[in-house]
């Protein structure tokens, strides 16, 4: 089992959402972030003075795959995360050891 | 039975007690949540509490001895100005109240009063309240909060009586003095508190902020506010309360209080969008903001209170320009010098309130208007109650009486702000400790303007509550198995 851990901008959560779906996985986790990394962050003015903010927002998404599933999920996240434009944000995979479903206590592959 | 003594409007006095209730609103919620959406997220209590705490400060003040120095029969403490600067301190507790108002300088110069002394009371207090709201804005962030719960009721007593007393009351700067000058034939023109409340607002908080000393270093580099939302709820309620504090001060609910009215909204309106067609052309990012449009609104409405019933509607426009372009200025550029850059005026008031009511009142000089008709005469001995400026009067006489009211307000205010706090910091911190400034709300007040149920962990030192009595039954089971 494997963790893929995905950063993005926000506004293409829908349509990860949605290709993460059609690739057959049913259910992902998404927590809001701020982040920054080559994007460069941007200035606000409040009443005539300037601040800059280097923090962005970002969406985290993650979710649990059998290994065969890794590649077509990460594919479809890729795909659909992809702007071409600077902060369009990183995917990772990292191994699971364990996973137990809590409602029913199903373990690892049976669980996912 | 008859509700209404003879000398009652039922309609004057109804408007008057509505027009009141307006001005009460600017200050809460209006003041209350456009600092508290204006501050820091961790100063937004703090902020809302000093609001509450000072309208309530004021109102007692005012009712024990305030109101009566502001607009009671004169103190005379020497020669000249003296001899009308302040009246005597008078309860108004007792049952008196219910008869006509009056205010005795002014009798027989104005038309008498169709409402009580109450109504009159009450109308002039929410001014005195919104004052010191006003220069809150100057100090917060850092103000001790016990200092002002102190702060407020002297300043009211000592400031505010006196500039209400000389422009208002009837005082030395209301009289016309002939003997000093021919071209002296009227006071100094407020309508509705240009010097007595802006301009007195803007010197005394920023002379507060200069003594009680800045905020945190970081707090100043971050000063980003945190609800404009409900900054903008309480901008809303600003302009359209204004309303009654310029409809409400020819204290009749006549021709000249729409008048009043339309100037008010007119001169806001073009002051706004002044403003924003600076911030997008002349600002250093040539975008507009909505922080930018709330200061032109602000200033706007500030200019035009001490003009609003003696303009014409076109004064009232050139008022919302000239204004707005001044106030812009002086913050973006005014405001990077010294000594402006150095003292820690929070929210700018000494801009948007001192310099905005300076401009105003000196525009009254120029501007008002001898056909705009404040009271009727009779079309005999009794003329026409009007003011006329530099350009339809051809005297410039009235701007420097307007610059003499503005300069003795700034002295005074300056002087007075200086001395209280002085004293009082010989007493007691007028600046919170730095470790309380750096939690904010949480160490001033424990509270915080957003707080997260899910980051509770459950109450502490539960107070006692009183159990229910165990059933019987059980207790004589639990008997028997011991």
């Amino acid at each position: 089992m494997k963790l893929i851990t995905a950063i993005i901008k926000p506004f293409t959560l829908d349509d990860v959402r949605h290709a993460v779906e059609t690739a057959g996985v049913a259910g992902l986790t998404f927590t809001e972030g701020q982040g920054y990394g080559r994007q460069r962050g941007h200035t606000e003015v409040y009443r005539g003075a300037e601040y800059a903010v280097d923090f962005v927002p970002k969406a985290r998404v993650e979710v649990v795959v059998n290994d065969e599933w890794v590649q077509r999920v990460v594919d479809a996240i890729v795909n659909a995360a992809r702007t071409g434009k600077i902060g369009d944000g990183k995917v990772w995979v990292s191994p699971v050891e364990s996973l137990i479903r809590i409602r029913t206590g199903e373990r690892d592959h049976a669980a996912l | 039975m008859n509700p209404y003594p003879d000398w009652l409007s039922p309609g004057d006095n109804a408007w008057q007690l509505v027009a009141a209730t307006l001005v009460g609103l600017m200050s809460l919620p209006g003041i209350a949540v456009l600092y508290g959406g204006l501050v820091q997220k961790k100063w937004a209590v703090n902020t809302m509490l000093m609001a509450f705490t000072g309208f309530s400060l004021v109102l007692v003040v005012w009712v024990l001895w305030g109101f009566k120095m502001g607009f009671g029969e004169p103190l005379k403490l020497g020669p000249g100005i003296l001899q009308a600067a302040v009246g005597k301190p008078r309860s108004i507790v007792g049952t008196e109240n219910q008869h006509q108002a009056v205010i005795p300088l002014l009798d027989g110069l104005m038309p008498q009063f169709k409402f009580s002394e109450t109504t009159l009371a009450y109308f002039q207090f929410v001014f005195a309240a919104i004052t010191p709201l006003l220069f809150l804005g100057s100090v917060v962030g850092r103000i001790n909060f016990r200092v002002w719960l102190i702060f407020v009721p002297l300043w009211s007593t000592l400031a505010y009586s006196v500039n209400a007393f000389l422009l208002w009351g009837g005082g030395w700067w209301a009289q016309s003095h002939t003997s000093i000058s021919s071209a002296w034939t009227t006071g100094a023109l407020d309508f509705s508190g240009g010097y007595v409340i802006h301009l007195a607002a803007g010197t005394s908080g920023f002379v507060a902020a200069a003594v009680i000393g800045p905020r945190l270093a970081r707090d100043r580099d971050r000063a980003v506010p945190n609800n404009l939302p409900m900054a903008a709820v309480g901008a809303g309620i600003l302009w359209l309360g204004w309303n009654g504090f310029n409809g409400g001060d020819p204290y009749f609910s006549g021709a000249n209080a729409s008048l009043a009215v339309i100037n008010t909204n007119l001169a806001t309106a073009v002051a706004l969008l002044t403003w924003v067609i600076l911030d997008i052309f002349a600002s250093r990012q040539r975008k507009p903001t909505f922080l930018g449009g709330i200061n032109g609104m602000i200033t706007g409405l500030v200019a035009i209170t001490p003009a609003a019933g003696f303009v014409n509607s076109f004064g009232a426009m050139i008022i919302g320009v000239v204004a707005s372009i001044l106030v812009w200025l002086s913050w973006n550029y005014l405001g990077r010098t010294r000594p402006f850059k150095k003292v820690d005026d929070t929210l700018g008031v000494v801009h948007t309130h001192g310099v905005a009511g300076l401009a105003g009142g000196l525009l009254v000089g120029v501007l008002a208007d001898p056909h705009i008709i404040l009271y009727m005469g009779n079309g005999a001995d009794v003329s026409d109650v009007t003011a006329a400026g530099w350009l339809w009067g051809h005297h410039p006489a009235q701007i420097l009486i307007q610059l003499g009211a503005a300069v003795t307000v700034i002295i005074w205010d300056a002087f007075i702000t200086f001395t209280i706090l002085r004293v009082l910091g010989r007493f007691m911190k007028l600046r919170a400790p730095d470790e309380v400034l750096e939690l904010g709300d949480i160490g001033v007040h424990d509270e915080e303007a957003y707080p997260d149920e899910t980051l509770v962990t459950g109450r502490q030192s539960e107070p006692a509550v009183e159990r229910p009595a165990e059933p019987t039954a059980l207790k004589h089971a639990e008997a028997v198995e011991s």
